[in-house]
């Protein structure tokens, strides 16, 4: 795309930025992460349909903090709110990360707090209508068949953690599966082990995910983990009121609370 | 390697009777990691905690577990006993066969292997157990006293004279209060500024009191024992240590004619103005925002009055910043005005003012010096109508609460006007009378049958004008709802005691807990009612509920006997249950990821940022930091935290899950 | 899945100001409930991690019981506030992975409702012995190699 090549050509001989993060050409006709640093690359830099995945994971990794912020980052609407969500989560600030979005024909960069609260408020979650499909199957199982359900998708999981690789918002450099004492998350693969795992990530994942699939995606063996976190979030959205994503500076859904949240199985 | 220690109690036939406690320590012998277990008939008794002192010197015990009643019974007894015998107290628990086992089941082996069960869970629990050490924290020894109103001055008196520092600090330029304010006080009729000035005078004389009015609290930052707070002396205009308090200034002032806030706007005041005659500190103030030099730069004509030429045009507002060690906080309340009520007139009619104004119609110092004349036209008024609980109780309006003082200031006024008007006619509108404090019923009754005050119960629906009386529509529903009209000359409306002007802001500033009603929070409704969730942060008076002026004195007094309490030692100790993030070396210093989820969880405000940085100041990682002065141990922290990089001492990840996973070993 | 002469196991994790309380009411009181519950001390039902649910259910038991201080009578002011909060989540989340959430019983219980914490503990005995025993667990723990052994 022209205009993206011409944003991120200015923004790195400026020397506005010192990295560009966007997608580029891989092998095999997919798409793969590139990380443009002087200016004649950028033309590296694609974008189309098949740019899917969140590339704000990387905003976190210790290796890009090094080449130090500001960081421009080729941003799908999903991006935007892992970056809103990880500003609200003290990972860094609004002036460190400048997101170039598409709106409409043109292609644009987001500098400032109001455009990007705007962004990530005007542009929510659109679920493709298979996803939408899979959802609604699932409501209508009875609890036993969900539980087969689930039990035949994660037999699969082996535990290769890509689902946290690929999640913006997995940033834990001590991950609660790396603790031993005690062992929260048991290790081997087995029903317990994947189901501990799935739970665990889901509940850390409440209110918090941006819903941008990064995580099905990823997965190796095509479990569809990301309606897991997605019903986290769901949960939080419908019961508790919060929305994830769209405010810089609100507190986490599991660490505030009304004092009228609505239970109705507390005895 | 563990050196467990079993004690199981018979308490005489209390456990004994349906638990076999001769099998339970003898199967708890066999539970990996203990070397001793005996079962004995009291524990808590002397012989018996001489046992656990023996066992612990002989068979150098690493862990006790004294099964017997519940830790809420016991559990400071057997840790004494195990320091006196050289092994820290955090290393003993007490597993709770008695409450939770024997008394709630009958005798079976059901219930011996319950008993069993809950002893090798809190075995599990101990093995994991860490020395603990309580936590010392320094304390400065000045309190600081926001509000200078009965309860403050109370307050300061009674740190004062416990032989510590005050500072006081005062929003308007008098200490006093709404106290200083009333003509009468109830149920006895003193005079209210004749026992007031004299605790005033004590105030301002106090050598450990520094006093500072005109002046507001920006800021309070630190924590219990070391809070720094920052006091914004507003500037007075004057030369406080050149002026005499003569009052050649305020004759001098062409701009006589302001509302006083003091008289309730009934009264006038000028530009320049002491509030009272018995103000402390006596010294005037110049309103910038109504004397004619600071709106146009013209007059001054009271610098060129004042005999000392203490006038100073040019003050500014001074910032101090002081170290203090605990604070209370007594800053009063409000009342609602005649504009609340669009039934009444909507603040319109002249004659229709709040009990504080009256009082100050009663008051031989107020602006008509004691004789009873209406608002409007100056004359005395020969019918009042009091309708008591103006707003209160009254959800519509969206006070639901009683305010406590109404009833009997109510029926003062009534006797006082009659006093006042003997040949004059006082009506009394009345839900229910609250007259619960000692003398306070007889106080009633002596209005009703003595003075003659004609009490009705009932509400008034409307209040209007005619040919210059007021119409007042009540009923009577003793009289089965029957309505009557009365034309009165003046009405009194006893309106609801509400939250002072900015107790929000202040309540936010000093991170303390309020309620919808923009009321203090106290700790707990019953067993802490002068202290607030934030450690060293005490409550007095009226700022936490409306209350009459013995109640606010004796909280004032609770709330200086906490800051005596605390001020009585060296340093500040604390039970060492609290949270704590890990540390290790570098280069990951901590696996905290900074998220603060803590930080917004917590409800004491216990956990703070840290930068990490390397020594030329470059930020590594800022992660959190518990402050262990302020923790309080819920844990709340701990459940929350994704990482697992904070933990509870004394129930600490693994303590808990190896108690939850020993049950089915 | 009714079995006769099945016992449940239940656990219940309860904070030490209220329930924990409240149980002991019951002792002093000598109200008589079923042996079938194990109880646990937590400072504060903030305190409690969901996953400490899931180990008891993996390692045998039948239903948990979680129950701490009423709405605004926290001795810790909000955790049982945050913990409300992290049930809600966490029961749904049970719920849509196939667990019956009718396991997990909780409530509030005051250190004056000393009967009430029998009703509670009564009524979880009897729910879940209905419910039979956790099977759903019971399959999961199937597809391990070894049991699980005490740390």
């Amino acid at each position: 795309m022209n205009q993206l090549n011409q944003i991120a050509k200015e923004l790195l001989t400026s020397q506005k930025v010192k990295l560009v993060i966007g997608y580029g050409e891989g092998t095999d006709g997919r798409v793969r992460p590139v990380f443009v640093r002087k200016s004649e690359d950028a033309s590296q830099l694609i974008w189309d349909d098949r740019c899917r995945q969140n590339l704000a994971v990387y905003l976190n990794k210790t290796e890009i903090r090094e080449i130090g912020f500001p960081i421009a980052i080729v941003s799908l609407p999903a991006t935007v709110r892992s970056i809103v969500q990880l500003i609200a989560e003290h990972q860094f600030q609004v002036e460190d990360v400048i997101p170039i979005v598409q709106e409409g024909a043109n292609v644009t960069t987001i500098e400032n707090k109001e455009r990007l609260e705007q962004y990530a408020a005007a542009n929510p979650v659109v679920f493709p209508p298979f996803v939408v499909e899979e959802i609604e199957n699932i409501r209508n199982k009875s609890v036993e068949e969900r539980f087969e359900y689930w039990q035949e998708e994660l037999s699969r999981c082996f535990k290769c953690y890509a689902c946290r690789a690929a999640c913006p918002l997995c940033y834990c450099e001590r991950c609660i599966t790396d603790v031993n004492t005690p062992q929260w998350v048991c290790v081997p693969p087995h029903a317990i082990g994947t189901f501990e795992w799935h739970m665990n990530r889901a509940m850390h994942l409440a209110g918090r995910c941006v819903e941008c699939g990064s995580c099905t995606i990823a997965c190796p063996v095509g479990i569809p983990i990301g309606l897991l976190t997605m019903e986290a979030t769901r949960i939080a959205r419908e019961e508790l009121g919060y929305e994830p994503g769209i405010k810089c500076d609100v507190p986490a859904a599991l660490a505030t609370f009304r004092p009228d949240d609505k239970e109705s199985f507390i005895l | 390697m563990s050196r467990i220690g079993v004690f199981v109690c018979h308490c005489g036939e209390n456990i004994a009777a349906t638990v076999d406690c001769e099998k339970v320590a003898k199967t708890c012998a066999k539970i990996p990691g203990v070397v001793y277990s005996v079962d004995y008939k009291y524990m808590c008794s002397d012989p018996g905690q001489n046992l656990i002192r023996e066992a612990i010197k002989e068979k150098k015990l690493t862990g006790v577990v004294v099964a017997a009643c519940s830790p809420r019974m016991h559990e400071p007894t057997f840790r004494r006993a195990c320091a006196e015998a050289g092994l820290n107290p955090y290393l003993c628990e007490m597993a709770n066969i008695r409450e939770q086992c024997s008394w709630v089941h009958p005798k079976s082996k059901a219930t011996t292997q319950k008993a069993i069960d809950i002893i090798s869970t809190l075995v599990a629990k101990v093995k994991r157990n860490r020395a603990l050490f309580p936590i010392q924290v320094p304390v400065t020894k000045t309190a600081l006293v926001i509000g200078g109103g009965i309860a403050g001055i109370q307050a300061a008196l009674d740190i004062a004279n416990s032989g510590h520092k005050v500072v006081l600090v005062e929003r308007e330029p008098s200490i006093g209060g709404h106290m200083a304010q009333l003509s009468e006080t109830f149920p006895t009729l003193d005079c209210s500024q004749c026992i007031l000035t004299p605790r005033m005078v004590e105030v301002a004389q106090h050598p450990n009191i520094t006093l500072y009015s005109y002046s507001e609290v920006e800021s309070l930052s630190g924590f219990i024992g070391n809070f720094t707070a920052r006091i914004r002396k507003k500037a007075k205009s004057i030369d406080e240590k050149l002026c005499t308090g003569c009052g050649e200034c305020m004759n001098a002032c062409p701009i006589k004619k302001n509302p006083s806030e003091f008289n309730m706007g009934l009264g006038t005041r000028p530009a320049i103005y002491i509030p009272f005659p018995q103000a402390i500190p006596n010294k005037p103030v110049i309103d910038r925002e109504r004397c004619t030099y600071f709106r146009t730069g013209k007059c001054r004509f009271c610098e060129t009055k004042c005999p000392a030429q203490a006038i100073r045009f040019d003050q500014k507002d001074e910032l101090i910043d002081i170290q203090v060690g605990a604070v209370v906080v007594a800053t009063g309340f409000n009342v609602v005005g005649t504009s609340f009520f669009p039934e009444y007139g909507y603040g319109k009619y002249k004659d229709v003012i709040t009990g504080l104004q009256f009082e100050r119609l009663l008051s031989a110092s107020g602006p008509t010096l004691g004789e009873l004349k209406r608002p409007s036209d100056g004359s005395t008024p020969k019918k009042i109508a009091f309708i008591a609980c103006a707003g209160s109780r009254d959800p519509a309006k969206g006070i639901e609460y009683c305010s406590k003082i109404c009833c009997m200031y109510t029926a003062k006024h009534a006797m006082l006007y009659k006093h006042k008007v003997p040949d004059g006619d006082a009506y009394v509108f009345y839900m229910d009378i609250r007259a619960g404090g000692k003398g306070y019923d007889e106080f009633v009754r002596r209005a009703i049958e003595e003075d003659h005050v004609n009490y009705i119960r009932g509400r008034v629906s409307r209040i209007y004008e005619r040919n210059g009386k007021l119409i007042v529509c009540g009923a009577d529903t003793l009289l089965g709802a029957e309505p009557v009209e009365i034309e009165a000359d003046m009405v009194v409306l006893a309106t609801a005691g509400i939250a002072n002007q900015g107790a929000e802001e202040l309540a936010q500033s000093l991170h303390i807990s309020y309620d919808h009603h923009q009321f203090f929070a106290e700790a707990h409704p019953k067993l802490r009612p002068v202290e607030t969730n934030t450690a060293g942060i005490f409550l007095a008076g009226a700022c936490q509920s409306p209350k009459d002026i013995p109640d606010s004195v004796s909280q004032a007094s609770a709330a200086a006997s906490k800051v005596s309490t605390l001020f009585s030692q060296k340093e500040l100790t604390r039970e060492p249950v609290v949270a704590v993030i890990n540390r290790t070396a570098p280069p990951v210093y901590s696996t905290c990821v900074g998220c603060f989820m803590c930080q917004s969880a917590c409800p004491f405000n216990a956990i703070e940022r840290e930068e990490i940085r390397t020594r030329d100041g470059k930020l590594i990682k800022t992660v959190a930091r518990v402050n262990p002065g302020l923790c309080q141990g819920c844990g709340t922290c701990v459940a929350l935290c994704r990482s697992k990089s904070i933990d509870l001492q004394g129930f600490s990840n693994e303590q808990v899950y190896a108690e939850v996973t020993e049950l089915f070993a | 899945m009714e079995n006769e002469s099945f016992e449940p196991k239940i656990v219940a994790f309860v904070c030490n100001w209220c329930t924990y309380a409240g149980a002991d009411l019951t002792g002093t009181s000598r109200i008589k409930y079923a042996t079938n519950v194990r109880i646990i001390r937590f400072p504060c039902t903030g305190r409690i991690d969901y996953n400490l649910i899931l180990k008891a259910f993996e390692r045998g038991a039948d239903g948990v019981i979680v129950s701490g201080c009423h709405p605004n009578d926290c001795h810790y002011t909000s955790g049982n506030f945050h913990a409300r909060r992290r049930w809600i989540v966490f029961r749904g989340l049970l719920e849509y992975m196939g667990i019956d959430p009718r396991r997990i019983i909780f409530s509030w219980v005051s250190a004056a409702e000393g009967a009430k914490w029998a009703d509670v503990v009564n009524r979880a005995v009897t729910e879940v012995r209905q419910l039979g025993p956790a099977k759903e667990f019971n399959e999961m723990r199937k597809s391990q190699a070894f049991e699980f052994r005490s740390v």
